[in-house]
């Protein structure tokens, strides 16, 4: 993306370093997905690490990088599971309001603020999950549930274990890459 | 004496001590340490795989059973090829690990061990302790992604084995299906063996998917029935991979579609 360039102190090197942490943090998250670790686990429901990728991400960037964030790990999701309903919307949502919130100065960086914010964001993400489940029920002639009343009873089930067991382990995916990031993009904005 | 109540006046508490620890052993000792056990077994229960005697009975006796299936099997090969039955299945079954579950929470997905380099395709079909678990939707050359037989998108077409009432089974997200049955007033009771019937186009016939836990009958559009799964698919860690071919081309003659399970069907 174009901060590449912006930056002051910017050896070739520590490019490559930012980059490789960058996509190497999304690859963790994308081969933590599958697995269901004990203490991670909440009705059959582990937490959402690409939805805690995104806020941090978007934490500190502006609307439209976190835009494209949650854009390109939803689809990234989405190859991991089914092209319908779509990841990216949730995440693109979560990724716009996280820098929203951030551009108001909302958020601080501490660890209740992310905490509450990817609680909400995963509700939401989650609902936008459900709603074009509902879209589909609706609309559509073929609809991959039976009724509504069954996709919004699990949607409580699936959105609250999400956002309790997401906002419990975002601290540690949030830390090391907020602390790199700033380390490696001092001239960046707030 | 004197000596002696000076040692006592000395000693009196470290040798009450030793007395109450000596009794207590012997209490212990007598009851066969039943305390400690106790203690144990409360502080190690989050730990433990609960297994209560009567699984233990019931495990048992479903592995008399499988014994019996087995010869029963062996017998049905014997049989088979003394009327030259023509083998249709090509490609082998294979057993897999089940090393992941779903990337999110909307749909019931396993991740196997085994891929195209295994002969493992789309449309194969995966059973697991206790009958049907899912079928394979996708394959990379090392994995498989199995749809579970308890997602809400998965349709089975099923049977009640011992009356063959027809039903389509769904998944509900849980260990839980619902069977929806085609006649108004279906021939079952709770306890049945439910199995897949010979009209599902993507599973084959006869393989077991679970028992009915309750019946509603006066639902509508059609009587359900709440049917408890039979393959443990919270817990499931190895599977087995059966080469099956959907058949989704429902235009064809009947007689092609159901080949020599017509038998089955009546």
């Amino acid at each position: 993306m174009a901060y590449s360039t912006r930056s002051r102190r910017s050896a070739p090197r520590k490019h490559l370093w930012n980059w490789g942490i960058t996509l190497g943090s999304v690859a963790f998250c994308l081969l933590i997905l599958p697995t269901r670790l004990p203490g991670m686990e909440l009705l059959g429901v582990s937490p959402n690490w690409l939805l805690i990728w995104v806020v941090a991400w978007s934490v500190s960037r502006t609307v439209f990088e976190s835009a494209i964030a949650g854009l390109v790990l939803g689809l990234l999701q989405d190859s991991l599971t089914a092209s319908y309903p779509t990841h990216a919307l949730g995440l693109m949502i979560t990724g716009i309001l996280t820098a929203r919130l951030q551009q108001r100065h909302y958020l601080q960086g501490d660890i209740i603020s992310i905490a509450l914010i990817v609680f909400g964001m995963a509700i939401v993400a989650e609902t936008a999950m459900a709603l074009q489940f509902t879209v589909q029920s609706l609309f559509l002639p073929n609809s991959l549930y039976a009724s509504l009343s069954q996709i919004w009873v699990y949607h409580q089930k699936v959105a609250l274990s999400s956002a309790i067991l997401s906002s419990l382990w975002a601290p540690a995916l949030y830390y090391p890459l907020k602390h790199w990031w700033e380390r490696y993009r001092p001239s960046n904005k707030p | 004496m004197f000596a002696l109540r000076r040692w006592w006046e000395k000693h009196a508490l470290k040798a009450g001590l030793a007395g109450l620890a000596v009794g207590a052993a012997w209490l212990m000792h007598q009851a066969n340490g039943a305390i400690v056990y106790e203690t144990y077994q409360f502080l190690t229960r989050p730990l433990q795989p609960g297994l209560p005697t009567d699984e233990q009975i019931e495990n048992a006796y479903v592995l008399e059973l499988q014994e019996r299936v087995v010869e029963l099997e062996n017998q049905n090969q014997r049989l088979r090829e003394l009327v030259n039955y023509a083998e249709q299945q090509t490609r082998p079954s294979t057993m897999a690990a089940v090393i992941g579950r779903s990337a999110d929470h909307w749909w019931q997905q396993v991740l196997l061990n085994r891929g195209s380099r295994d002969q493992i395709g789309e449309g194969d079909i995966v059973t697991g302790p206790g009958g049907l678990v899912g079928r394979v939707l996708a394959v990379t050359s090392n994995s498989a992604r199995v749809l579970l037989i308890s997602d809400p998108t998965s349709q089975i077409g099923a049977k009640v084995s011992r009356s063959r009432s027809m039903g389509v089974v769904r998944g509900q997200s849980s260990s839980q299906v619902t069977m929806e049955f085609f006649d108004k007033v279906p021939d079952v009771k709770p306890g049945d063996v439910i199995v897949t019937s010979s009209y599902s186009q993507l599973f084959p016939p006869d393989i077991p998917i679970g028992r009915v836990a309750s019946i509603d009958l006066g639902k509508s559009p059609a009587p359900a029935a709440v049917i408890q799964l039979s393959a443990p698919l919270n817990i499931l860690e190895w599977a087995t991979v059966h080469p099956f071919t959907p058949k989704l081309d429902v235009n064809a003659p009947p007689a092609n579609i159901l080949k020599d399970d017509a038998e089955d069907s009546q």
